[in-house]
């Protein structure tokens, strides 16, 4: 008896989730007296588990019309955490084929056999990747590739200039004067590292990376931190968007660490507010593409390279600099807005591009959400709560 | 009428059911993998019998936490109670039928929206340039913005009471219904002024629902975490503050133990609650 066999491009999801779906959808179109569009029935579909953020909603529908592959996009919560432990013992890896994750857990995954490698000779447009993203620490892991960057940016100080005149360094976080003015997020994954940057470039503190600290400079790191918060430095530490927004907004900080998009949404507020270029550098971030290992078993891996691939070939990067201010570490983006003036404006993918290499064209420590220390990490930040 | 056996089976099958596998069934869970050990191997954890993670909890100050969170909630659930038994006392013996439904109703308005947006609005008014500030400003009060209103303990009790209000209130509503008024206007009639009803008849009937109103309130806030993130100072914490710590480092086994010990506090003070106020007596038949 012969096994009927499912061509790769066409098994996974449409099998595993779609199959109900699309019955309904072909009942419904033989019901209106058509089939759907063949464009689409040829297009393959991936689980793309993600960030939120990297979400294009709508437009993935013209993503998938240029480049064959749509995705069903669920929201990972952007917490690595819980994204771990549903790779290690739950069932992320039967139900999704790619993950969008915040930069530094993929050594961890691919040692625990939860990611597989990409080959990157089957996405064309890796080529046109930024070397600084390429160069990343963690993407790699035993001389293979299993994180493609996909989102880059960098962090530094929110400041009130009316207030504090040209701020220019983390040193204005510790600043004693500004007791009680300042805040910080409230997570080591940001914070200790700022905290670092601030002890190695400006202290001259022994600290090699500050983003993988050891056992002895974490500890130096975060007792620095503990003796400010103690001295009532911190106005509070900060979460989420919304609350960033609110601590500038109503002038309860002067000064804090955080993302570049809460200065632009205090502007439209009427405030004046400015995001530094700290002597110490950024924090640069990246959210990276990997591959799930169930992906592979289930055949899907062609298709995951086609879709990665088609993230990094200029529309999406148009589109997700458009509507969030992110950067996809490519050209291409530029490529497409001027291929595309109509769409998309090329002087203001240009603007975008040149300001995030201009970030990166100076000092940079790589935010990094398992630092080989991770779990010292939390056990001093329960130190520093209770400090 | 006497219902048969295998009809008061087949009525109770259900409800069992559902709470050995929704309620029992996870906490068993949790207690048994709190004595197990995590395995970097498998990122996960494996059969053990292993104190590491109740060890664990007495390290970085992670027990302060739980004997704080376990402050805030007995102080939160006690003010909501001083709030709430006027409140309910006039619900349900001064306001006329309608006037209980409204007030009732405006109990519930809290309920509209979420813990986070009740939270966040408590900034808008605790806050340097919040409502609060600007009026005792305005009227020369203050001269400069009092920075203790918010990213404080006393905003993290604010937020928590006002939250939780209504958890404590209903019961006592509740309660309170079911006290026969011809009891009370006896004891007027034999010359007991209103805190003497109060104290020895009112109180007594009611505690009970007193019980079920602290209860509430306090496992609310031993759960709660949006509060205390939101108002509370820098790094402020409290037990699913640390949980989530913990998680996010994958030390399974020790936030399993935190929840075990946080579990057996509250079924303690359940099984001393019903045993000293009989909470079941606020859900017996009136009529019996």
């Amino acid at each position: 008896m012969t096994k009927w066999k499912v061509p790769d491009a066409l098994r996974s999801n449409l099998q595993r989730r779609d199959m109900l779906k699309l019955m309904g959808s072909g009942a419904a179109a033989m019901a209106m007296g058509g089939l759907p569009r063949m464009a689409m029935a040829q297009d393959a579909t991936i689980a793309f588990w993600a960030t939120a953020t990297l979400d294009i909603g709508d437009k993935w529908q013209q993503f998938a019309e240029q480049e064959g592959v749509m995705p069903e996009f669920t929201d990972n919560g952007n917490d690595v955490g819980p994204v771990v432990a549903r790779l290690a013992a739950g069932n992320a890896n039967d139900l999704f084929d790619l993950g969008g994750f915040q930069g530094g857990a993929e050594r961890e995954l691919a040692r625990q056999g939860l990611i597989a490698p990409w080959d990157v000779s089957k996405i064309p447009n890796y080529e046109s990747v930024w070397q600084w993203a390429k160069d990343i620490p963690y993407l790699t892991h035993e001389g293979k590739q299993y994180g493609i960057p996909t989102v880059v940016n960098a962090d530094s100080i929110i400041y009130r200039p009316d207030k504090l005149g040209k701020v220019d360094s983390y040193g204005v976080i510790f600043d004693p004067k500004l007791k009680g003015r300042v805040a910080m997020e409230d997570a080591w994954i940001n914070s200790a590292v700022f905290a670092a940057m601030y002890l190695k470039e400006s202290e001259n503190q022994p600290i090699g990376d500050p983003g993988n600290l050891t056992e002895a400079e974490l500890g130096l790191v975060m007792e620095f931190l503990i003796k400010h918060k103690r001295d009532g430095q911190f106005r509070t530490f900060w979460n989420g968007w919304e609350q960033g927004v609110q601590l500038v907004a109503d002038e309860e900080v002067d000064a804090m660490t955080g993302w570049e998009p809460i200065v632009y949404e205090g502007r439209k507020r009427g405030l004046q507010v400015e995001y530094a270029a700290p002597v110490e550098g950024y924090e640069g971030w990246g959210n990276n593409a990997v591959l799930l290992n169930g992906a592979v078993e289930r055949g899907m891996a062609d298709v995951a390279h086609k879709f990665v691939n088609g993230l990094l070939g200029g529309f999406y990067g148009c589109e997700l600099g458009k509507s969030r201010g992110y950067m996809v570490p490519t050209d291409k983006n530029l490529a497409y807005a001027e291929e595309h003036p109509d769409e998309y404006s090329p002087e203001e993918v240009k603007l975008l591009a040149d300001h995030v290499k201009a970030k990166f064209s100076g000092k940079v420590a790589w935010q990094n959400c398992r630092p080989d220390n991770f779990q010292l990490y939390e056990e001093w930040w329960q130190k520093l709560r209770n400090a | 009428m006497k219902a048969s056996p295998s009809t008061i089976f087949g009525l109770v099958f259900l409800p069992l059911a559902a709470i050995l596998a929704l309620g029992l069934a996870p906490h068993a869970v949790v207690v048994v993998w709190s004595f197990w050990a995590w395995d970097p191997s498998t990122y996960w954890i494996k059969p053990d019998f292993s104190l590491a993670g109740y060890a664990a909890i007495l390290e970085a100050g992670r027990w302060t936490v739980i004997l704080s969170t376990l402050v805030k909630a007995l102080l939160a659930a006690l003010i909501c109670l001083v709030i709430a038994y006027p409140t309910a006392y006039a619900v349900t013996f001064l306001a006329s039928r309608r006037l209980a439904v409204v007030l009732l109703a405006l109990m519930t308005i809290p309920f509209f929206t979420s813990y986070l947006i009740r939270s966040f609005s408590w900034r808008l008014v605790l806050g340097r340039t919040g409502v609060v500030n600007t009026f005792l400003q305005d009227v020369g009060l203050t001269s400069a913005p009092i920075d203790w209103l918010l990213f404080s303990d006393f905003a993290v009790m604010v937020g928590l009471v006002a939250s939780y209000l209504p958890f404590a209130t209903f019961p006592l509503v509740l309660a309170m219904g079911r006290v026969d008024r011809i009891v009370l206007s006896a004891a007027r009639d034999l010359g007991a002024g209103f805190w003497t009803v109060l104290r020895t008849i009112l109180l007594p009937l009611t505690l009970s629902g007193v019980f079920a109103g602290f209860l509430f309130v306090f496992v609310m806030v031993a759960g709660s975490s949006t509060e205390v993130q939101m108002l509370g100072g820098a790094g402020a914490s409290i037990v699913s503050v640390m949980i989530n710590d913990v998680m996010r480092v994958a030390n399974y086994p020790l936030a399993f133990a935190i929840s075990t010990i946080v579990l057996a506090v509250i079924l303690g003070l359940v099984l001393i609650g019903n045993w000293t106020f009989g909470l079941a007596r606020l859900f017996e038949d009136r009529a019996q």
